[in-house]
C-alpha cells in the first residue's frame, strides 16, 4: 500500500522536476511556448509525438477490445503504420511550409493558403471542439488507474485533480518544451508497461503460445474477424485503421509537433520508428485474450487489464505498470490542453481580440486558457460516463476531416477556399449525424468517419474542378513554396533546368 | 512531360503500397484463419505481424536511402 502510494507520488512528482528544469532553456517568446522555437530534437521528437499519439485509447482500450471483441484491434500494426508515413509525407511538408511562413497553428496554414478567414475560424473550431472529448478520456482512463493502484485510497475525483494539477503546473512554467521532456519519461515507461503487462499475465496461462492453443479451443471466435460479438468485421477493421490514424494525426498536439521539428531529415526516420513501436501491441493482445480465460465476466472491459494486474501480479508490479497506463494518458492529455490553448491564444485571441499583444501577453494568455481547458476536462470527466474507444473514435473521426483541405494545401493549386469549407462542414456533419441522432447508423457497417472523409474528398474535390481560384498570388507563393521543397528533397520530381519553372507547378 | 522516377523510390513506394493491401484491402478476410497456427499464434496473427514486419523495414531501408530520392545529407538546413 504504502509502496504504490510512493510509487503513484513519483509518477506525478518527476514531471514536476523535469518542468522545472527544462524551464531554464525557456525563452519569453510564444514561439519558444508554444513550438519550442522550431528546434526540437530527434529524441525528444520521437518520444513525444509517439507518446502523444499512445493514449490512454491505446493502453487500455486495445486491451478491452481484444477481450470484448477479437481481433479486430490488430489493425493497429497498420494504422501506426499509415501514421508514420503520413509524419513523413504530409508532416515534413506542413513542417516547411510552417518554417517559411511563420506557422503556429493549424489554422494560420489553412488560412493562409486558402486565404479565407472563414476557413480559419472553421479549422479551429474542429480542432478545439474534437479534441475536448478526446482530452476527457485520457482524464478518465488515467484518473481510473491511479484510483485502482492505490486500492482506491485516492478517489477518482482526487486523482483526475492531482493529475490536472501536475499538468498544468509543468507545462504553465515550460510550454512545449517540459511536455517534450517528461514524454520521454512516459513514452519510455508506457513502452515498457504495455509489453511487460502482456507478457507476464500471459505466463498465467502458460505463455504465449499456450494462450492462443487454449483459446482456440474455448472461444475461437476470439481469434478471428468478426470477433465474438460478430460486429467487428471488415468495415470496423478498416475504419479503425483510417480513422485513428488520420484523426490523431491531424489533432492540433501532433500538427505542434510537425511545427516544433528542427531538422527535416528527422521526418524520414520517423516512418521507422512509429511502426516499430507498434510492436508493443501485442503485450495487448496478450493481456485482453488472457483476461478471455482468467477473468471471462468483467463488467466495464476498459477495466479488464487493472483488474488483471491487482489479481495476478505482485502489487507493486502492478502499480508500476499502472503508473505506466497513466503515463500514456499524461502524455497525451499534456500535449492536448496544450494545443488547445495553443490554438485558442493564436487563433482566437490574438488574431481577433487583441492583435497587438505582446509576447508576454500572448504567452500569459496561453497559460490562463490552459487552466480553462483542464477545468472544462475535468468537469467532462466527471460528468460524462462512455467507452473510452468510443469516445475515441467519434472524436478522431472530426479532427480527420482536417486531412483533405490540408493534403489539397500541400499539392493541388486549383484546391479551392469555398471547396474546402463546403468539404470540411460536410465531412463533419456527416460524423455529427451518423454518431449523435438516433435516426441513421452508419451504413455498411463503416464507421460514421469514412462517410464524412468520402462526402468531405467528394465536395472538395468536385467544387475545386469546378471553380477557379482568383488570388493567384497567394497560389503562386505556395507553388513557388513546393518548388522549392521538391528541389531541395526531391530533385527528381524538377524538370530538367531548360524547362520554365511554370510548367513543373502546373502538373502538381 | 514525364517525369523520371527513381527505380529504388518506385520499389520503396510500390512495396509500401503492396504491404498496406495486404493488411487493409477486403484481401485481408482471405488471411483471417485461426489455422494453421505459425510460431504458436493463429495464422491471421502471423499475416498481420509478417506485414508489418516488411513495412516497417521498408521504412528503415528508406530512411537509409532518403526515401528513393538522391539528395544527399548536404541539403539539410537552412530552408527557409
Amino acid at each position: 500500500m504504502i509502496g504504490s502510494i510512493l510509487i503513484i507520488a513519483a509518477f506525478l512528482i518527476i514531471p514536476l522536476i523535469v518542468g522545472v528544469v527544462s524551464a531554464r532553456q525557456a525563452q519569453a517568446t510564444s514561439e519558444d511556448f508554444f513550438v519550442q522555437g522550431r528546434a526540437m530534437g530527434s529524441v525528444a521528437v520521437f518520444f513525444t509525438v509517439a507518446a502523444t499519439w499512445w493514449s490512454a485509447f491505446a493502453f487500455l482500450g486495445s486491451n478491452a477490445t481484444f477481450y470484448t471483441s477479437g481481433p479486430v484491434y490488430l489493425t493497429a500494426l497498420a494504422w501506426n503504420l499509415l501514421f508514420g508515413l503520413m509524419y513523413y509525407w504530409v508532416g515534413k511538408r506542413v513542417w516547411f511550409l510552417g518554417k517559411r511562413f511563420d506557422y503556429l497553428t493549424p489554422s494560420d496554414l489553412l488560412g493562409d493558403f486558402y486565404s479565407s478567414e472563414t476557413l480559419r475560424i472553421l479549422v479551429a473550431a474542429i480542432a478545439l471542439v474534437f479534441t475536448v472529448p478526446y482530452l476527457q478520456i485520457q482524464l478518465t482512463g488515467g484518473a481510473y488507474l491511479i484510483e485502482v493502484a492505490s486500492q482506491g485510497a485516492i478517489p477518482f475525483w482526487l486523482a483526475a485533480l492531482l493529475f490536472y494539477f501536475v499538468i498544468i503546473v509543468y507545462v504553465w512554467i515550460g510550454g512545449i518544451r517540459a511536455i517534450a521532456w517528461t514524454d520521454v519519461i512516459y513514452g519510455a515507461l508506457l513502452f515498457f508497461g504495455m509489453m511487460f503487462a502482456g507478457y507476464y499475465i500471459s505466463t498465467h496461462v502458460g505463455g504465449p503460445a499456450a494462450l492462443f492453443a487454449e483459446l482456440n479451443q474455448s472461444s475461437p471466435a476470439h481469434l478471428s474477424l468478426p470477433g465474438p460479438n460478430g460486429d467487428m468485421g471488415y468495415p470496423m477493421w478498416f475504419s479503425l485503421f483510417a480513422i485513428t490514424a488520420i484523426g490523431a494525426f491531424m489533432g492540433p498536439q501532433i500538427w505542434l509537433r510537425m511545427y516544433s521539428v528542427k531538422s527535416g531529415r528527422l521526418f524520414n526516420l520517423m516512418p521507422f520508428l512509429l511502426g516499430l513501436a507498434a510492436f508493443a501491441y501485442f503485450g495487448s493482445v496478450l493481456s485482453g485474450y488472457s483476461g478471455v480465460l482468467l477473468e471471462p465476466d468483467v463488467a466495464n472491459p476498459d477495466q479488464i487489464l487493472p483488474i488483471m494486474l491487482v489479481n495476478y501480479a505482485p502489487y507493486l508490479l502492478a502499480s508500476l505498470i499502472m503508473a505506466a497506463g497513466a503515463s500514456a494518458a499524461m502524455s497525451t492529455a499534456n500535449s492536448q490542453i496544450h494545443a488547445v490553448s495553443t490554438v485558442v491564444t493564436l487563433d482566437i485571441y490574438q488574431r481577433y481580440l487583441d492583435p497587438k499583444a505582446s509576447q508576454a501577453r500572448i504567452v500569459n494568455v496561453g497559460r490562463l486558457s490552459l487552466v480553462g481547458f483542464s477545468l472544462v476536462a475535468y468537469v467532462m470527466a466527471l460528468t460524462v460516463p462512455g467507452v473510452l474507444v468510443t469516445i475515441g473514435i467519434a472524436a478522431l473521426a472530426g479532427t480527420a476531416q482536417l486531412i483533405v483541405p490540408t493534403v489539397g494545401a500541400i499539392t493541388w493549386r486549383r484546391a479551392h477556399p469555398t471547396a474546402a469549407i463546403w468539404g470540411l462542414l460536410g465531412g463533419t456533419g456527416c460524423v455529427l449525424l451518423l454518431t449523435f441522432t438516433p435516426l441513421t447508423s452508419a451504413p455498411f457497417g463503416y464507421h460514421a468517419g469514412i462517410w464524412g472523409l468520402a462526402l468531405n474528398t467528394a465536395l472538395f474535390v468536385g467544387l475545386s474542378l469546378a471553380l477557379r481560384r482568383r488570388d493567384s498570388e497567394v497560389v503562386e507563393r505556395f507553388a513557388k513554396a513546393r518548388h522549392d521543397y521538391d528541389a531541395q528533397y526531391h530533385p527528381e520530381r524538377i524538370d530538367t533546368e531548360a524547362a520554365p519553372l511554370q510548367a513543373s507547378y502546373t502538373q502538381r | 512531360m514525364m517525369r523520371s522516377i527513381p527505380p529504388l523510390k518506385l520499389v520503396l513506394y510500390g512495396g509500401i503500397l503492396l504491404g498496406f493491401v495486404m493488411l487493409e484491402s477486403p484481401l485481408i478476410m482471405l488471411a483471417n484463419q485461426v489455422e494453421p497456427m505459425v510460431l504458436g499464434m493463429p495464422f491471421f496473427f502471423f499475416w498481420n505481424l509478417a506485414w508489418w514486419f516488411a513495412i516497417t523495414v521498408l521504412f528503415l531501408i528508406a530512411y537509409l536511402t532518403d526515401w528513393g530520392s538522391h539528395t544527399g545529407r548536404r541539403h539539410e538546413e537552412g530552408t527557409s
